[in-house]
């Protein structure tokens, strides 16, 4: 069984509770054992690095320096997208001599760097891994089609994420085949949501998650899997505004990969949390 | 409009991102890829371009620079390799700095609030946020009220806070907040003014 550490970042205490149970659910039958990091705090997200720099990079150099030193752990799982890039920027910043020497300032102990940063397509694909992946699989999808979204952050900017392949990825392809669903080839895989300005611009983001949508439906999918809190709260919630105007609309169900796997792997439906969504995603996935 | 020409913008940009807006050649690829170029004033390849004329109102002052969504398509495209997200961080950094924030630039207040919030819970209560943006923006208060019911009843939204390491987070904060105000103010000090102001052009002058 292997430890990892594990940091839920704020959304999944908030709008995204139901991808924290659905994660931890599958995590469990799938032998990882997670450990959350004590009384971590906001990774900083957009607010700190076009606000303060220094503290956008300190915020999660504190949370790995946790990892590291106090619980001696060299991984840790961070399914947040936006949580996600902001740690793999810290161990990009803290390469810098004189930014390490600020941020061990704020933090009150250094961190240099060195403790590896799992997203939730990582999760699947690398730290459980696609074979072990498939033998859990007791029931798998026949063949559901869907759009493998992954958003911005996940992979941008390579230099940060490490992404292999940031244009067109194709790691939450392979884990949503694993599990019997066949993956769509589609255009948006990593085009723009919106993030927060849902809070602020309304019809930007209904026209970014409108075309996203659409494109997907023409290509073939079912359904759309994310990896974001963001990308399905502004994917879920926008297509009600879109019906305002189009009433002909036709909704499509926007899940979590966790969600996908926690369905074939066999974890309840109480910690899936499909009840949640804003577009009824039940009985696509019963 | 009068224009300003502040000859020092694009030194200022670079002491606070580490990016040099002067590599920029204006193959516009940013702009093509970036998801809110057509909803705004200006688009990315044009903020460059104000960035290095040092035109302090057309980049400092517009309302592209809040409607970047921060997606890095941009950074990761850019042939020249500038980190441009970082640019537009920057310019937002400038404009809050020198209060010259525009009135329709609601994101300027969704970032106070929500830098606010995790400072004082250790972690971002999305809630509190929602309802402070209510209350000190008219503007939002209809705004998605039905779906945030809908989302409520549906138990997709979380009323409670969580709380972090909150004497942890307010250390971290100040410290961080003190190194910074100093090293901007040492910036902002290494540059003598260098600054004109042209006249509104005359209609009907160009031939
Ligand atoms: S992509 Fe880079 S070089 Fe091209 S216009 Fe944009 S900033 Fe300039
Ligand atoms: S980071 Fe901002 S400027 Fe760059 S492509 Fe995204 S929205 Fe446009």
């Amino acid at each position: 069984m292997s430890r990892v550490a594990y940091y839920p970042g704020c959304s999944l205490h908030g709008t995204a509770r139901e991808l924290e149970s659905s994660f931890v659910g599958t995590a469990v039958k799938l032998g990882v054992d997670l450990v959350e990091i004590p009384g971590w705090e906001c990774c900083g997200n957009t607010a700190a690095h076009a606000t303060n720099r220094l503290l956008a990079t300190a915020l999660p150099a504190n949370e790995m320096a946790k990892v590291k030193d106090d619980m001696g752990l060299e991984r840790v799982a961070v399914p947040c997208a936006a949580c996600f890039a902001r740690f793999m920027a810290t161990n990009h910043e803290v390469e810098d001599a004189d930014t390490a020497h600020d941020v061990a300032q704020v933090v009150g102990r250094p961190y240099a760097g060195g403790v590896g940063v799992l997203n939730l397509v990582d999760f699947y694909h690398d730290e459980v891994g696609l074979e072990a992946l498939e033998a859990k699989a007791v029931r798998p999808f026949a063949g559901l089609k869907v759009a493998a979204y992954y958003g911005c952050l996940l992979t941008r900017p390579p230099k940060i994420t490490l992404a292999e392949d940031p244009e067109y990825p194709t790691h939450m392809d392979e884990v949503l085949e694993t599990l019997g669903c066949e993956p769509v080839e589609w255009t948006f895989k990593t085009d723009c949501c919106g993030a927060s300005l849902a809070l602020c611009e309304q019809a930007v983001v209904v026209e970014l998650v409108r075309k996203i949508i659409v494109n997907a439906r023409a290509c073939g999918a079912q359904a759309i899997a994310c990896a974001c809190p963001l990308c399905q709260v502004n994917l879920d919630s926008r297509q009600g505004d879109i019906k305002k105007t189009d009433p002909s609309w036709i909704d499509v169900p926007i899940v979590y990969l966790s969600q996908f796997v926690g369905r074939a792997i066999g974890v309840g439906a109480a910690d899936l949390g499909l009840k949640k969504h804003m577009v009824a995603a039940e009985a696509l996935l019963a | 409009m009068t224009t300003t020409i502040d000859a020092t913008l694009a030194r200022r940009v670079n002491r606070g991102s580490g990016e040099n807006a002067y590599k920029c050649y204006q193959c516009k690829k940013c702009s093509t890829g970036c998801p809110v170029a057509g909803f705004g004033d200006l688009h990315p390849a044009q903020i460059m371009r104000a960035v290095q004329l040092g035109a302090v109102e057309a980049a400092v002052d517009s309302r592209f620079i809040w409607l970047c969504t921060g997606c890095e398509t941009c950074t990761t495209r850019c042939p020249q390799g500038i980190d441009i997200a970082a640019i537009m961080d920057e310019l937002r950094m400038i404009a809050r700095e020198e209060h010259r924030v525009r009135s329709d630039a609601p994101f300027a207040n969704i970032l106070k609030l929500n830098y606010d919030s995790f400072r004082r819970w250790g972690r971002l209560y999305e809630v509190e946020l929602l309802a402070l943006d209510k209350a000190t923006r008219l503007s939002s208060l209809t705004d998605d009220v039905v779906m945030g019911i809908r989302m409520f009843l549906k138990g997709k939204i979380n009323p409670l806070p969580t709380f972090g390491d909150r004497a942890q987070m307010k250390r971290m904060t100040d410290v961080a907040d003190r190194i910074n105000r100093d090293k901007r103010a040492v910036s902002r000090a290494m540059d003598l003014p260098d600054t004109a102001s042209l006249p509104p052009a005359s209609p009907g002058g160009v031939r």
